[in-house]
């Protein structure tokens, strides 16, 4: 019961999301599949309840039994409920609330969440510069011309390396456009997207059909 | 020389931040095809068209992506055209659009509800994007602030993607595959992209095929931006610092190269 | 595509088989449209073929909808679509039947896979945890299910050989199917006792608070594998590098050709694309999967020779009618 039900309604929304793609939204398949998205979307909202459960379960444990660093599972619980409880409510009520200019969510989100995770993502030219500095490697003739490549791709993507591409004759700049970005790269991006794309096809069909359903455990 | 203590890297990548505040160096910006391409077909609009103006980037990548999204904006705007913001990231999405549309500017004397709306985010994109096409309503019944579309007037001429122009979609994640995928190859509705450069290669392709009519790629794309708007802001001054780690990290790779290449030549001198 | 022959002939077909006139007679080379098709019809070899063709017809159209003009009811426009689905559906299925009956599909070695329980057993050697990632996108996103899927695998392992897991989610319903999966791998090793609800849990719905989490968690426990099954972003060379700090064996697989050059550089293994939707089947090693494999590749076959000749077409300048057959597909 607990593979079969779930088969039959991947099977049902699946096959009449499927069918409805050839159809005019006017028609009652076309509706069937509307009224599908909107519910996917309402469903979609309340699964992220489950997460709220899961992280204050995981890390109120930890609280509670002491466990090493709980002092930081009580600063995340803190977060977790300042930043949610005060947007939830109505902006009538105060200007604290809900998530417009002025209110907490705003503010915290302004001031302390976008720098954050603005520094989180900017720490990535300091690994990518370790890692480039690490990997790439003159071993063979293949990996010579990744690194070759590279480089001028780098120098190319920023005015002072373009600038300095531009001492020599021959318009650079124009030829890793035209060859690289557009020529070999294209070519490979395209390459794995159509790979990666009939694989993704194939398997949402093995799914919509049941054949795989180790996702769920079984098989 | 092959091997260093990585913290090292970062020092002198902080350095090479650092440097371009004290001491900025102008170089010149040249145009690529792409952004040229972008730049044309929002130009081409018919004046006061609905354009829609999507913010599918988290508050991490706001260095790269927000200069686009103000930039578009001000193209827009100069144009005197409808815009319909909306985002597919759960995390501040809606938040970016607001701190966008405040940060324009008055000079343009825009009012919300009839010149620009802010649709705000909706849990799972693929079902927003292919609903859309069928109705907004049914998707957004109310904006980001809670004010049912019907009584926004600018949503009164706006049913579906039949009625707008064009969508300039502005993410750091695969959300822009699904743009393409639903609502370029089935609407039909003519779509450009601004990306992160670690994604913007993936993107010539929908380029060339015609999915795309231009591409934004990374903080350059929008320095280039800028520069055809005619605002120049954050991205054109982020490009000195830009170009400083560029270098360092060609720098870094060529000395990682000597020093494999002598550690190579020791052992075969160690063997004979 | 509306001007190209596909449409016609659908349009025409279902008019036909409708038993309704032509609203509009088509013309291809001065023989109707109507004519043309009326041939497989009226052969009677070919009647399986007109059977077969009726009931698929009658299958996609309801009676209730048989009042509304077809073009108001169904999107000829799509019907490339239509096609494509139909040859790929059936050469999925045909494979999966074929492996079923027991005929041998040869699959190539995927290294990174092969080396999945060898890093789970360097982790037990080790007495430290293997930790998982099965991506940072929703459930809806094929990757995350293709990482779940090989989840399912590694959990299988760990809890033969009780090593301890991690596997950290940023999405609830992620978590939801995760906790599923390990609970079931481990009650199927006869491991049931040791299945902790913890292995898998929700940390952050942030893409950087769930990458600065995992990332501590990588400095503090150093986990001796690392696996990275799915649809990942920026975060991926933060945490492969960060493993790599750590001294963690690591092995990573994602269709996002954005990100596979972060992984190449700081994994050992990475499977590319469609490796990692053929992960579950090639682990599995059930004929009804590889089958599915099979199927996969053989439509990849038709697409490079379709390719082939549109671009030999294109070339020579013939292309311009090929070209639209392909349109919204």
């Amino acid at each position: 019961m607990r593979t079969q039900v779930p088969v039959v309604v991947a099977f049902l929304t699946g096959f009449a999301l499927l069918v409805s793609f050839f159809f005019n939204e006017n028609t009652w398949i076309g509706q069937i599949s509307s009224e599908i998205k909107i519910w996917v979307t309402i469903v979609g909202g309340f699964t992220l309840l489950l997460g709220v459960v899961s992280i204050t379960r995981v890390n109120w444990a930890a609280v509670k039994g002491r466990k090493e660093g709980w002092g930081y599972k009580v600063v995340t619980l803190i977060s977790i409920f300042a930043m949610a409880i005060p947007a939830v409510f109505p902006s009538t009520w105060s200007p604290l609330f809900g998530r417009a200019e002025g209110s907490i969510y705003d503010w915290l989100f302004v001031y302390l969440d976008s720098p954050m995770m603005a520094t989180m993502f900017a720490t990535l030219a300091f690994y990518i510069a370790s890692a480039a500095y690490r990997a790439f490697r003159a071993r063979t003739p293949e990996s010579t011309i990744l690194l070759l490549t590279a480089t001028a791709v780098m120098l190319w993507r920023v005015p002072m390396g373009e600038a300095f591409l531009n001492l020599f004759p021959g318009n650079i700049p124009e030829f890793l456009n035209t060859y690289i970005m557009n020529g070999a790269n294209m070519a490979v991006q395209r390459g794995i997207i159509i790979g990666a794309a009939l694989g993704a096809a194939s398997m949402s069909l093995r799914i919509i059909l049941g054949i795989e359903r180790t996702y769920m455990g079984k098989g | 020389m092959e091997t260093m203590d990585r913290r090292w890297i970062y020092l002198m990548v902080a350095i090479a931040v650092f440097i371009p505040f004290v001491f900025p160096a102008n170089f010149p910006i040249s145009i690529t095809p792409e952004t040229q391409k972008l730049y044309d077909a929002v130009e081409a609009l018919p004046d006061s068209c609905t354009v829609m103006l999507v913010f599918d980037y988290y508050p991490s990548t706001i260095a790269e992506c927000e200069p686009m999204t103000t930039a578009a904006l001000h193209h827009f705007w100069r144009k005197n055209c409808k815009v319909i913001t909306l985002s597919n990231i759960p995390l501040g999405g809606p938040s970016m659009a607001e701190t966008v549309t405040r940060s324009i500017p008055p000079q343009y004397n825009k009012q919300y509800g009839i010149d620009f709306v802010n649709l705000g985010y909706k849990a799972n994109y693929v079902a927003v994007l292919s609903g859309m096409g069928n109705s907004i309503e049914s998707i957004f019944p109310t904006d980001n602030s809670g004010t049912p579309l019907s009584e926004l007037p600018l949503m009164d001429s706006v049913y579906n993607y039949d009625d707008v122009a064009f969508i300039f979609e502005v993410a750091d994640n695969a959300t822009a595959d699904y743009w393409v995928s639903i609502v370029n190859a089935q609407y039909g509705t003519p779509m450009g992209c601004g990306t992160t450069a670690v994604s913007a290669p993936k993107y010539y392709a929908f380029v060339d095929a015609g999915q795309f009519v231009g591409l934004l790629g990374g903080m350059k794309g929008a320095a280039e931006y800028e520069m055809l708007v005619g605002e120049k802001d954050k991205a054109v001054s982020g490009m000195s610092a830009q170009s400083l780690v560029h270098l360092l990290i060609i720098g870094l790779v060529l000395v990682g190269n000597i020093g494999f290449f002598l550690g190579r030549r020791e052992e075969r001198e160690a063997k004979i | 595509m509306c001007e190209s022959g596909l449409f016609y002939w659908a349009n025409g077909c279902f008019n036909r088989l409708s038993g309704r006139s032509l609203k509009r007679e088509i013309y291809f080379d001065n023989w109707p449209y109507s004519f043309i098709l009326a041939q497989p019809m009226r052969n009677p070899r070919l009647h399986n073929l007109r059977k077969l063709s009726l009931s698929v017809i009658l299958a996609l159209f309801p009676v209730s909808a048989w009042a509304q003009s077809s073009n108001e009811l169904i999107r000829f426009d799509r019907f490339n679509a239509f096609i494509l689905l139909v040859v790929f559906s059936a050469a999925v299925l045909i494979y999966t039947n074929w492996a079923k009956r027991g005929k041998t599909l040869f699959l190539r070695k995927i290294p990174g896979l092969d080396a999945v329980e060898e890093a789970v057993g360097r982790a037990t050697e080790m007495g430290r945890p293997v930790l998982f990632i099965p991506g940072i996108a929703e459930l809806d996103e094929i990757e995350t299910i293709a990482g779940i899927s090989i989840l399912g695998r590694v959990a299988k392992i760990t809890a033969q050989y009780e090593t301890p897991l991690m596997v950290p989610v940023r999405y609830p319903l992620v978590l939801a199917a995760g906790q599923e999966v390990v609970e079931q791998a481990y009650i199927e090793m006869g491991k049931g006792d040791a299945y902790d609800k913890d292995t898998v849990r929700y940390v952050a719905g942030e893409q950087f608070a769930f990458t600065a989490n995992v990332n501590g968690y990588m400095m503090r426990e150093r986990p001796a594998t690392n696996i990275y099954m799915g649809a990942f972003f920026a975060e991926s060379l933060l945490l492969a590098e960060t493993g790599n700090a750590a001294g963690s064996i690591q092995i990573a697989g994602t269709a996002r050709p954005e990100q596979l050059p972060f992984f190449i550089a700081a994994c050992v293994y990475t499977l590319m694309g469609e490796e990692l939707y053929a992960a579950s089947a090639y682990l599995s090693h059930e004929p009804v999967m590889l089958g599915g494999l099979k199927g996969q590749d053989f439509v990849k076959m038709l697409l490079i020779i379709a390719l082939v000749i549109g671009i030999l077409l294109v070339t020579f300048g013939w292309g311009d009618t090929y070209v639209t057959w392909f349109d919204a597909v």
